[in-house]
């Protein structure tokens, strides 16, 4: 398959998804009736101000969350038809996250975060020690394999959690404000490193951020308001609704 | 497993104070809990010897001795005994079981003091006074304290041992050098009974004679019994020494002599019987075995007399009363040990669990099932348990072996002489590997609740979490 017509498969479909929290006894519908198409191999930017449902709409796309309405297929799984742990093993072997807060293991090392979700897969050590030196490479952090979190970083923290991310090879990686705690060069450059990432492993990015300087780097951005998307420019396909 | 075991380790490295202080609570509770157990079982272990060493692990008696035998012990003669004997000496399996089997005689009477106008009511015994101090050897435990050894054995046939209650009573402590013996106001008769008249008369016919033996030896008492035929007889008897029978009630009526006398005059002319075989056996349980072998000999002489073969369980209710009560108060002291180890651990679980509600929602977004989080918690709740109850057994084997070696006197109960204080721990490995297995399954226990929530947490909740 080329990468042309790569991208233009959906790694993630979302129809008239509905997402409503409660709160003591009131009722706050956070998403409200989401139809959406992600594409494979894309660097994907959900942009919206705060309160728009960016986060709540990741979750329900990374199958950490679960809509009250709708249905959201992901790599052509419907994965609201799965149990909790069927969602879990689908979670390790399709999707990887990055945290605003990095979010790593902090009792093991670089090395270790990195090949935890290799662990929990089921890798052969020996796959896993030529993966994870590999990823470790990828990031720039091959020197700091035995260092733990709290030895690093912000920057290489999210380094660290990116490799983790790829460590497994899925198709979605979920990226929650993967920026906002890291200062505007290190944001930048971490910026890079995941667009390097979805060039080189073909792997679909899909991230929540304030700032407009993302879109630059972004292949689609959906712009999200109030629970509804207001609009969605992807770079190849024009401007569409 | 290994992951989840070296995930546990680490995190609980990663609080070491907190770790550590609930490692502290739960080693010190476990060495508790073994300290009194080696305590009360060290008790259950000197009582036990004791018992064995004065009365066997069997005795064969006639069916009714044990509850109607203490109004007159004669009726309860058995006859044939020392065929008996040699059955039991010449069985297959027996032999290589029995120690010691000898016969003993049980009478009860009047012993007197004429000198000091005198008496009180005994419970004698007669015994073959070799055989005493051959089962006093017994000590299948391996206790650091010695029974004492009876003076009996190689005296003269007329020779007897008192309790030291029934020495002080008859005014015989200072002939027998008994110390700690308090004696009664002058003015007043004494503590026992004046003999009356005929006894009085009875036992000086009887003192003439024993008095140009002995030259009126301020030792020698007279004791009044009833023979098999119902008509009474007296004896003078040489007292050779006094000795504490470690309860007072058997202090106070005790009378020891040689089993050949006492025959003598219970049963004159006639056919020898005895009251009891007793039976030491090697080891206390071999008593299942040995009573399963007994019953088709003793059905050989059942015919004339029904006899029975009584433990001395059975035979010691005090004995039994006593290890059930220390039983009790170990399961009653486990329990509540149990329960601090129980908040200890529940409450470092918990803490661990609010600290790591982000690292909880984390390893379930990257695709940790429920129970993965559960095991990862459980796991710490066991590594808590084993180490802190492993710390606990070298505690208390460190703590037991230096009041073992302190060699503090005390008096157990059933003991007649001070003996060191002993803490039996080392050794005891079904209450090491009980207490250890226990307390490793209570920190389990208490680690599953906390686990449990934490598996139940909401992945985008505890991501959220502050």
């Amino acid at each position: 398959m080329t990468e042309e017509t790569l991208s233009q498969q959906p790694v993630a479909m979302l129809t008239q998804v509905e997402k409503t929290y409660r709160l003591d006894s009131v009722s706050v519908p956070v998403i409200k009736g989401i139809d959406v198409m992600v594409r494979s191999a894309c660097f994907t930017v959900l942009m919206g101000p705060s309160g728009s449902g960016k986060t709540t709409l990741l979750n329900m796309i990374g199958c950490i969350d679960r809509p009250d309405k709708g249905e959201i297929v992901v790599s052509d799984c419907k994965v609201g038809e799965l149990s909790d742990d069927a969602l879990s093993d689908f979670r390790a072997k399709n999707i990887g996250f990055i945290f605003q807060n990095f979010n790593l293991l902090p009792v093991l090392s670089a090395y270790e975060n990195i090949e935890y979700p290799l662990l929990l897969a089921g890798v052969s050590a020996k796959t896993r020690g030529i993966r994870v030196p590999k990823l470790l490479e990828a990031v720039g952090l091959e020197d700091r394999a035995k260092n733990l979190p709290g030895q690093l970083s912000g920057g290489q923290r999210q380094r660290v959690a990116i490799a983790r991310a790829l460590a497994r090879k899925p198709k979605l990686v979920i990226a929650d404000e993967p920026t906002a705690n890291l200062d505007s060069q290190t944001g930048a450059a971490i910026l890079s490193l995941m667009r390097r990432m979805v060039d080189r492993y073909q792997i679909s990015f899909i991230f929540s951020s304030h700032d407009p300087e993302v879109i630059k780097a972004a292949d689609d951005t959906i712009f999200l308001h109030d629970g509804v998307i207001r609009d969605v420019q992807r770079k190849n396909m024009g401007a569409s609704k | 497993m290994r992951r989840t075991l070296n995930l546990a380790l680490r995190n609980l490295l990663r609080n070491r104070r907190r770790s550590l202080a609930t490692l502290v609570a739960m080693s010190i509770g476990c060495a508790a809990i073994l300290l009194f157990g080696g305590f009360s079982g060290n008790i259950n272990y000197e009582m036990h010897t004791r018992i064995v060493q004065r009365g066997g692990h069997l005795q064969i008696q006639h069916r009714d001795f044990y509850l109607y035998g203490s109004g007159n012990p004669t009726d309860y003669g058995i006859s044939d005994y020392a065929k008996i004997l040699t059955d039991i000496q010449q069985d297959e399996v027996l032999r290589k079981m029995v120690l010691v089997a000898t016969p003993t005689l049980q009478f009860g009477g009047i012993a007197g003091n004429y000198a000091a106008s005198v008496s009180r009511t005994v419970i004698g015994t007669g015994f073959v006074a070799e055989d005493i101090n051959r089962m006093r050897q017994w000590n299948d435990f391996g206790l650091r304290s010695k029974a004492p050894i009876s003076t009996l054995e190689g005296t003269a046939l007329d020779s007897a041992v008192v309790g030291v209650g029934v020495a002080r009573v008859l005014q015989l402590c200072d002939a027998l050098k008994v110390e700690h013996c308090p004696k009664p106001d002058k003015k007043r008769s004494g503590d026992g009974e004046a003999v009356p008249d005929d006894i009085a008369q009875l036992s000086m016919q009887e003192s003439k004679a024993a008095s140009s033996a002995s030259n009126s030896s301020p030792r020698r008492v007279e004791v009044l019994l009833v023979n098999s035929r119902g008509a009474p007889n007296v004896t003078s008897l040489e007292v050779v020494r006094a000795e504490d029978q470690g309860v007072k009630e058997l202090d106070e009526i005790a009378l020891i002599m040689h089993l050949a006398k006492i025959q003598q005059l219970v049963y004159g002319k006639s056919a020898p019987k005895v009251t009891s075989i007793i039976l030491q056996l090697r080891h206390s349980d071999q008593i299942p075995a040995a009573v399963a072998r007994l019953e088709p000999i003793l059905a050989k002489y059942s015919s004339s007399q029904p006899l029975a073969v009584l433990d001395f369980r059975m035979l010691n209710p005090f004995y039994v009363q006593t290890v059930q009560m220390f039983d009790t108060i170990f399961g009653f002291v486990f329990l509540l040990i149990g329960a601090i180890v129980l908040f200890t651990v529940s409450n470092t679980m918990n803490t661990a669990v609010v600290e790591r509600t982000v690292e909880i929602g984390t390893l379930r977004a990257i695709g940790l099932r429920r129970a993965g989080i559960r095991g990862l918690f459980v796991t710490e709740g066991a590594l808590l348990g084993v180490c802190g109850a492993v710390l606990g057994v070298v505690l208390a084997l460190v703590i037991s072996a230096i009041i073992n070696r302190l060699d503090i006197p005390w008096v157990p109960p059933s003991t007649v002489e001070p003996v060191p204080l002993t803490i039996l721990v080392a050794g005891e490995l079904k209450m090491i590997v009980g207490t250890t297995l226990g307390l490793i399954g209570i920190a389990i226990l208490s680690a599953w609740w906390p686990a449990y929530r934490a598996a139940q947490l909401k992945i985008v909740e505890a991501l959220r979490h502050v």
